[in-house]
């Protein structure tokens, strides 16, 4: 699993859904957690933070820059091409799948989920990222 | 009204009864869809509404909570006690109508309706009700839980 001291940010554009995206992470262990309310506010805080963030968690459909959006920027500059980036969304039509893992994206999340798919998934990510099995 | 048969509005009952176990830990049950205005509904405190287009009809989903069922599926949902309907919690009826609608658009797409995206649209106030701007009838989709009830309402009509 990822180290408990690694920098989260967690975008959604519903605060009810952030809420509960930053819940399941610290019951994961997590302490150091950002939010962010759409893609543009979310790519200011990537490209500033010092430390970088270690894990982006991400909804899809936000006004604006969207979660894909998000992560194509993201994926463009040099610093974060392995960053760990979870899409987080209720859009799972097997076509926007593929969009997203052509962008680059670690691992996808489909709503509605649990702490226990969240927990799987970004173990999925970490074991893909460090090779462990 | 040729959408609105069992085929149609199935996806969006299994949607709502998926959601809320997965996410707000709450058993739902489907009661007996009626026609809106045939039987009395619950006072209504807050309502997601979507928005649905495909090339062969127009329409709206609307979900409508009492006070208290939405404040408990929030409460079990986020983990912490609720009391009152504030600007933060509101856009949880939309993020429920957002997963809702999303499962069941797959099923809908899968039969050939090719329904796009939408954005929910938050209603709240002390017993609000919805009025379909069209002659096109309403189908309410009641579901009960162990915090009371709470209704899926379609409107769709023919945009051929």
């Amino acid at each position: 699993m990822f180290d408990p001291k690694t920098r989260v940010l967690v975008v959604d554009d519903m605060m009810t859904m952030r809420k509960l995206v930053i819940k399941n992470c610290k019951e994961l262990g997590f302490s150091d957690i950002t939010e962010a309310e759409d893609g543009a506010k979310a790519w200011e805080a990537v490209d500033k933070a010092s430390p970088p963030f270690g894990l982006i968690i991400s909804d899809w459909n936000m006004p604006n820059t969207t979660g894909l959006d998000f992560l194509k920027r993201v994926r463009a500059d040099s610093r974060f091409v392995k960053l760990p980036f979870v899409m987080v969304t209720a859009e799972a039509e097997q076509h926007q799948v593929v969009e997203a893992l052509k962008a680059g994206v670690s691992n996808y999340v489909v709503k509605p989920f649990t702490a226990q798919s969240l927990r799987e998934k970004i173990e999925a990510v970490h074991r893909k990222i460090t090779g462990a099995k | 009204m040729a959408q609105l048969d069992v085929a149609f509005f199935k996806p969006f009952v299994e949607g709502a009864m998926n959601t809320l176990k997965t996410q707000c830990s709450i058993d739902v049950n489907i009661e007996k869809p009626f026609i809106k205005g045939q039987k009395p509904q619950p006072e209504f405190a807050i309502a997601g509404v979507i928005g649905i287009t495909s090339p062969s009809f127009n329409g709206t989903i609307t979900l409508c909570f009492p006070e208290k069922v939405f404040l408990g599926a929030m409460s079990r949902m986020l983990g912490e006690e609720f009391k009152e309907i504030t600007n933060d919690l509101q856009d949880g009826v939309a993020e429920l109508l957002n997963i809702i609608f999303g499962q069941a658009k797959i099923i809908l797409n899968q039969q050939g309706h090719s329904i796009q995206k939408a954005i929910p649209t938050v209603v709240r106030g002390q017993n609000i009700s919805t009025r379909s701007m069209t002659k096109a009838l309403v189908m309410v989709l009641p579901f009960k839980t162990d915090l009371g009830e709470f209704h899926i309402e379609i409107c769709s009509e023919s945009s051929m």
